[in-house]
């Protein structure tokens, strides 16, 4: 026997149609931020909405409609139609007895008016409390007036964690592994003297619990909801009394203790010393802050959150390519400190052009709003168009940690230098900020421009593009936030079903350019586990106990298991099959499908399995023992004998199939081949589309279909290992089908 | 006829009647819940004035927020930037400086001292140190805890280091000092600040250590679902079909079939439940070896070096207030993801944990990258195979500039490679190979590494591709250094008297872009355990396997001169400069060491061993003789790795149309057949 094998080297001519691409179920990933197709419950719910109210207001256009969707409603079309005829009767009749009908007739049409009346009741007692709860204004919000001793809760557990202070128990099992978010009803607090404690409601909180209603996570079922969201505005610490809001949030419902309650915030403490987390008293409750420190950031149990701008709603700002920009360096805050001022006017005077330092603008212009105008010097810039010129941009602290302009700058595609000790980063627990920011502490804020300057320029371009991919994802919108919060919150509970670092970190175009392979980790599987054959058999019993005794002579063989696909014969008794030294077992199928060669079945035990047909012969014991020895080495490859090639063909326009002897090879045929049988698993239960429908219609191409997905999972080549003899192959012939099946499937492989 | 009327005016009217009692029922009935079904789907209200609500934050209160000094680190609560001066360590990058030990010492701090000293940022100099480590021992005294210690300086810049819990820390004044300590418990551990350490077995290994025990990729059939970790160190299984709460003793009586194994020290099952107590950190280590998937319930521990390994993606950290739900999730689990956990855990056992050195120099390099900001190691070089230690994070700090992750990045190699030739101490011009190279066709430049005695040629042959000569310093570990001449990501690694024909470099090239963290090479060593010496021999004997590949005609990554040249012990590169063989051995062990495969052998034309005479190392005939020094190198560098690295592979990659009957017109590589 020669050892040799044939290796096919992935060549950029030859791959294209085995994309190494896209692992095989791309279309069930999440991609958070990402405007969500409506849920199921929102579609189907949406038009039920509007015809309650529009019953509510006019009653007996609803009859008819009612009576098309009731069975209760066909027996009173039915009275309706009665005494529609009715009246036609009543010239015929006596002057005497027509008094009597009329009385009768409007009694029973009174009646009917009546039930009509009666049965709408409930429906527009309903409606019209629906529409004034859909359609109502905020100012008409019940009042609560909050008596001056009414309990305040403690300050916030600094020791907290998720298995001390939430309560799991709520959350209970969720077939779905996600959890259940209530918001409670919006109303007024006022204190004991009439002083509301806070503004209602703001534009951003608002948007932010529609974007929970409108998830996935939202019930408005109190009882099984597992974490609670209070609709008492906390976002900005300014514009709340803290003692009466504490007291607010106390007297809630469900608050006991502030277990489970999650609480939003964005810009926490006030002047003069600026804490850095929310003021308010909250307990136990889960705080997502913007503006975190590493002190009063509860690792694992608070979140930090962005501090939204609003300038990302106001302002249109196109996505502009990573690479050099005009600037190197940029200062767009207008409210920084004094000391941090003569460091950026001394960096500044250092670099000359490189470095530009804004302010404000002395003398603003026709009515351009001051948000929206910095100024260098005489010189003015727009606001933020301006971010887009500079390749970084600092983000200093301010009086706060959190700062707004960090999500302007990541949306500009400027990489933000961060210049905040202490600072907990938002959304820090899953997102790495290493590939999209550079931190650089205070006291080295003088060599910042020379700790920019030796990152190298890809580094820089692909932490432009992360810093665009994150403002996306999870800067660019109220809801955005809101989600992400969740989704964290979420994946704590749930940790078996957690997102991924990739999945939350890694930008579109890289997340379908990889291929993660699933065998990934280096390993050569012991020689003494051996391998399962399975041969798919028919009818062809001769035949198939010849490969039966040829591959029993394989020292590695383990285990022999036999497909029978013929349900109409039963397969040949004990007796008769050949004695041979391994296991062998007939495994009798429900139906003729191809698929069966790659069901995973219990009786594999090994983890290399050998398809081979029930005509291959030709093989010797040395040829078999050697793919196996081949595939131990390869273990996440198809390794077989005979190979085949796709081309593609640009007179057709489509995928072609070659068999004839080539230069290279791209699939393996599965009438010998070995491969793991996590493949089994694959083809049978994850493969794409209908492909696995279609190869048993036609009973064809499974070959095809398993090398498909072996590349597609993989990313990686088959390999061939040379036969002695020629390969007489059955399926050879069927040509038509076999490249009519690969454009199907190349349809299918998302490249 | 009246009565006749009369009847059916009364048979109408009751009929409308019942017609109206009919509706109203049921409606009636419906009325209450038809309330509660309509409040169903309602959600939070859409306001009429929605638009006319104020947003959160007045219009210029996000621009000044008042200005703020820079506050000054708060005494006890540090973070890197305020207790940490990294700008210290700007120049030479980090230079560790390790307080030498006083009086006897118990082992395994012998083994963490040890260890740091041989770490490439070790220095002997505390003036130059930018970080300064003080190993506590677990059986110091509490009255001794506070030695003298010049440069101390309120704890700046300093690692205070434990791998056993040791009575010192808590009585120690830490000062500004950062603590590595093993499995600290959530609430003292600074994030950022401190490292967490693993809590390593008292007999944990120096170097090498045990391999992971994982054999295959899927789980074997039949292997239990869940072990339980038990108190007193041993592991219990649990069958499939127990019902519910294994670790709650309320349910005691509900399991199903279990068996108990008091010995074994090593879990055999899927998922391995390990309760949250801080003892029980030691089971942590046992099921990463063992490749069981740790089923973490509520840990009050730190995980190991939490900051930059994801273990979401090796372990599962659950709530253990909910036994039937992670029960559930765990029988549940898709067989893809228990896969990639599985993997996962065992490659983070062999790249961090197996050994007390790989514990120490991964603290450092958490270290190193918190100092080095921007250009540390990204987290996919930390998370996947071979890891952060193995892959530099001087060398580049884009994956794709590495050998191992092509396939994450959706990249792949460069497509040209550079040929570099070595001339040794008494090697002629090697005229003839540099055409043969020169014309293959992917070949973008020819390196001359020249370290010959003689003078180099004044003028060199005319090549289609850029030639360069190099002056070598005589030494045998010079060709692998990291030039920065060579510019493609494949190097072609020559000897001035290796023959090879053009067509084989080719082919040679095209499969190296298939296996590019592999060396790839044409005449090969295997290397074998020799009983009667007790020791590993090699030789380049024809047969049936091999394990090494000769670097006088092979291709390999640019990254594996880095790796050589950074990454391996000063000692072992001192003992490979002794003799060239041993250069050659001393690559192949430290690329099977990085990939855990073996290299890749292509055809080589039989004509060209008449040319020159094969370098056989051990050939049978001497092996019963004393070996030369110079060859006992393989068992002085297994010791050095602590284990031997190398694999075996049987077989060799061909063409596809090598030696079939078909016309030498159709093949490719038509010239590998014949001359």
């Amino acid at each position: 026997m020669r050892g040799a094998l044939g290796v096919r080297p992935p060549s950029p001519v030859a791959c294209p149609g085995l994309p190494p691409l896209v692992p095989a179920l791309p279309a069930q990933r999440w991609r958070p931020g990402a405007p969500r197709h409506p849920t199921r419950a929102a579609v189907a719910r949406a038009p039920r909405h509007e015809p309650v109210t529009k019953r509510g207001a006019q009653p007996e256009a609803a009859v008819a409609e009612e009576c098309e969707e009731e069975a209760v409603g066909v027996i009173m079309c039915a009275s309706v139609k009665y005494n529609i005829r009715g009246p036609a009767l009543i010239p015929r009749m006596k002057t005497k007895h027509r008094i009597y009908y009329i009385t009768l007739f409007s009694i029973v049409l009174l009646g009917l008016i009546a039930t009509g009346m009666f049965q709408f009741w409930p429906h527009s007692i309903e409606s019209s409390g629906d529409w004034s709860v859909e359609k109502r204004s905020v100012r008409d919000v019940p009042l609560v007036r909050l008596p001056a001793d009414s309990p305040v809760p403690e300050r916030g557990d600094l020791s907290c964690r998720m298995h001390t202070c939430f309560d799991v128990y709520r959350c209970g099992f969720n077939p779905k592994n996600k959890i259940k978010v209530y918001i409670y009803p919006l109303k007024k607090y006022v204190g004991e003297a009439g002083v509301p404690v806070s503004s209602t409601i703001s534009r951003e909180y608002n948007e932010l619990l529609t974007a929970i209603s409108d998830s996935d996570y939202y019930t408005d079922d109190v009882t099984r909801a597992c974490l609670f969201v209070p609709s008492i505005d906390l976002l900005n610490q300014n514009s709340l009394r803290v003692k009466e809001t504490a007291q607010a949030l106390a007297q809630l419902s469900r608050w006991d203790r502030g277990t489970n309650h999650l609480l939003f915030n964005m810009l926490p403490g006030g002047p003069p010393d600026y804490n850095t987390a929310l003021d308010v008293p909250r307990d136990r409750a889960l705080l997502a802050g913007g503006g975190f420190s590493t002190w009063t950031y509860r690792q694992g149990y608070d979140v930090s959150i962005p501090v939204y701008s609003p300038l990302s709603a106001e302002v249109d700002l196109p996505e502009k390519g990573p690479g050099p920009r005009r600037y190197f360096l940029l200062s767009s805050q207008v409210a920084l400190h004094p000391e941090y001022r003569e460091d950026l006017a001394a960096l500044q005077a250092r670099h000359g052009e490189a470095v530009l330092v804004l302010d404000k603008c002395s003398n603003l212009s026709e009515g351009v709003p001051a948000a929206r105008r910095r100024c260098h010097q005489q010189q003015a810039f727009d606001y933020p168009q301006v971010l887009q010129e500079a390749t970084f941009c600092m983000v200093l602290r301010g009086a706060r940690l959190g700062q707004a302009v960090l999500s302007d700058v990541l949306r500009a595609g400027c990489v933000p230098v961060i210049i905040a000790d202490s600072y907990v980063l938002p959304f820090s627990e899953v997102l790495d900020w290493k590939r999209a920011s550079v931190v650089v502490p205070e006291e080295k804020m003088s060599d910042v421009y020379s700790i920019l300057q030796s990152i190298p320029r890809r580094q820089i371009e692909e932490m432009q593009r992360q810093a665009r991919w994150f403002w996306e994802a999870y800067f660019q919108s109220i809801k955005a936030i809101a989600l992400a919060t969740l989704q964290i919150i979420n994946d704590r509970i749930y940790p078996y079903a957690a997102i991924s670092y990739e999945d939350w970190n890694d930008p579109p175009a890289v997340k379908w350019g990889s291929v993660s392979n699933p065998l990934f980790l280096p390993l050569i599987p012991p020689q003494s586990q051996g391998f399962t054959a399975i041969v798919l058999t028919y009818d062809r019993v001769e035949s198939l106990f010849r490969v039966i005794t040829e591959v029993s002579k394989v020292p590695s063989l383990s285990k022999l298991l036999v497909v029978w696909n013929n349900q109409n014969k039963n397969p040949p008794e004990d007796s008769l099959w050949p004695k041979i030294r391994v296991p062998l077992k007939v495994v009798r199928t429900a139906e003729n499908k191809l698929s069966n060669r790659f069901f995973p079945y219990d009786e594999i035990e090994t983890e290399a399995v050998l398809a081979i047909d029930d005509d291959i012969i030709m093989l010797t014991s040395d040829e078999l023992q050697f793919g196996y020895e081949v595939w131990r080495e390869f273990p996440d490859r198809l390794v077989g004998y005979p190979g085949r090639l796709h081309l593609w063909d640009h007179e057709m326009n489509k995928w072609k199939y070659e068999s004839e002897w080539t230069n290279e090879v791209s699939m393996v045929l599965t009438g010998a081949a070995f491969y793991h049988k996590y493949f089994n698993y694959l083809y049978t239960y994850k493969m794409p589309g209908d492909i696995k429908n279609w190869v048993d219609a036609h009973m064809n191409c499974e070959d095809i279909a398993m090398n498909f997905l072996v590349a597609n999972v993989t990313g990686k080549a088959v390999i061939k290992v040379t036969p002695r003899k020629k390969f007489k192959c059955p399926e050879c012939t069927a040509i038509d089908g076999l490249s009519l099946d690969q454009t199907h499937m190349v349809e299918r492989s998302p490249a | 006829m009246q009565s006749w009327r009369r009847k059916s005016l009364w048979l109408a009217l009751s009929a409308s009647w019942l017609l109206i009692l009919l509706r109203v029922f049921p409606v009636l009935r419906l009325a209450e819940p038809a309330r509660r079904q309509a409040g169903a789907p309602q959600g939070w209200p859409r306001w009429l004035d929605a638009e006319l609500l104020q947003s959160f934050s007045q219009p210029g209160e996000l621009l000044e927020d008042g200005p703020q000094p820079p506050q000054a680190p708060r005494g006890g609560s540090c973070y890197r930037g305020a207790c940490f001066d990294a700008s210290r360590c700007r120049g030479g990058g980090l230079k560790v400086f390790v307080y030498p030990a006083v009086g006897p010492i118990s082992e395994t701090p012998r083994k963490v001292l040890t260890s740091i000293e041989g770490s490439r940022y070790h220095t002997a100099s505390a003036a130059e140190a930018c970080l300064l480590i003080l190993v506590l021992s677990p059986d110091t005294p509490a009255g001794e805890c506070h030695p003298e210690l010049p440069q101390w300086d309120g704890g700046k810049n300093h690692l205070v280091l434990s791998l056993h819990p040791a009575p010192c820390l808590r009585i120690f004044q830490l000062g500004q000092a950062m603590v590595a300590e093993a499995s600290p418990t959530m609430d003292t551990f600074r994030p950022g600040f401190d490292v967490a350490l693993p809590l390593l077995p008292e007999a944990h290994p120096l170097r090498g250590g045990a391999l992971g025990q994982l054999q295959q990729h899927s789980p074997l059939p039949g292997v239990a679902l869940i072990a339980m970790a038990e108190e007193r160190g041993g592991w219990r299984t649990v069958g499939t079909n127990f019902s519910a709460c294994p670790w709650d003793g309320r349910c005691e009586q509900d399991h199903g079939p279990k068996q108990t194994h008091p010995r074994a020290t090593l879990p055999n099952a899927t998922f391995c439940l390990i309760p949250g107590r801080n003892p029980d950190a030691l089971h942590f280590l046992q099921a990463l070896q063992a490749g069981c998937i740790p089923v973490l319930l509520s840990p009050r521990w730190e995980l190991p070096f939490s900051e930059v390994i994801d273990w979401t993606k090796a372990a599962v950290v659950a709530d253990e207030r909910l036994p039937l739900q992670v029960l559930a999730a765990l029988q549940e689990m898709p067989l893809t993801r228990v896969l990639a956990l599985r993997q996962q855990a065992q490659f983070l056992w062999d790249a961090y944990f197996s050994s007390v050195e790989k514990v120490i120099h991964t603290t450092l390099e958490i270290i190193q990258d918190r100092v080095s900001g921007a250009s540390a190691h990204p987290s996919l070089l930390w998370n996947s195979p071979p890891g952060a230690l193995l892959a530099l994070s001087t060398f580049s700090t884009s994956p794709s500039d590495f050998p191992f992750y092509h396939l994450q990045q959706g990249s792949r190699p460069l497509g040209r490679f550079s040929a570099l030739i070595w001339v040794g101490a008494l090697g002629q011009p090697p005229l003839k190979l540099i055409q043969a190279v020169a014309g293959a066709q992917h070949c973008a430049q020819i390196l001359v590494l020249w370290s010959s005695k003689k003078p180099p040629p004044p003028r060199w042959p005319e090549t289609a591709v850029p030639l360069t000569v190099l002056d070598g310093h005589r030494k045998a570990s010079d060709r692998f250094l990291p030039y920065s001449a060579i510019s493609t990501d494949a190097i072609l690694s020559l000897d001035a008297h290796s023959s090879l024909s053009t067509s084989e470099v080719d082919f040679a090239f095209m499969v190296w872009q298939s296996f590019p963290e592999r060396m790839v090479g044409f005449l090969t060593w295997s290397h074998f355990w020799d009983e009667t010496q007790g020791g590993w021999g090699y030789t380049g004997e024809r047969a049936n396997e091999f394990s090494m590949v000769l670097t006088s005609a092979a291709f390999y990554h640019r990254y594996y001169h880095t790796l050589f040249t950074h990454s391996l012990p000063k000692a072992l590169r001192t003992l490979a400069d002794e003799s060239p063989p041993c250069v050659e051995v001393l690559m192949n062990f430290l690329v099977a060491a990085v990939t855990k495969l073996p290299p890749i052998k292509v055809p080589y034309g039989p004509w060209h061993q008449e040319a020159k005479p094969p370098l056989v190392p051990g050939s049978p005939r001497l092996r019963s003789e004393p070996r030369p020094a110079a060859q006992d190198c393989i068992n002085q560098m297994a010791a050095g790795f602590g284990h031997m690295p190398l694999v075996s592979s049987r077989l060799r990659l061909d063409p596809v149309l090598f030696k079939d009957p078909v016309s030498v017109l159709r093949k490719k590589y038509r010239s590998l057949e014949k001359p």
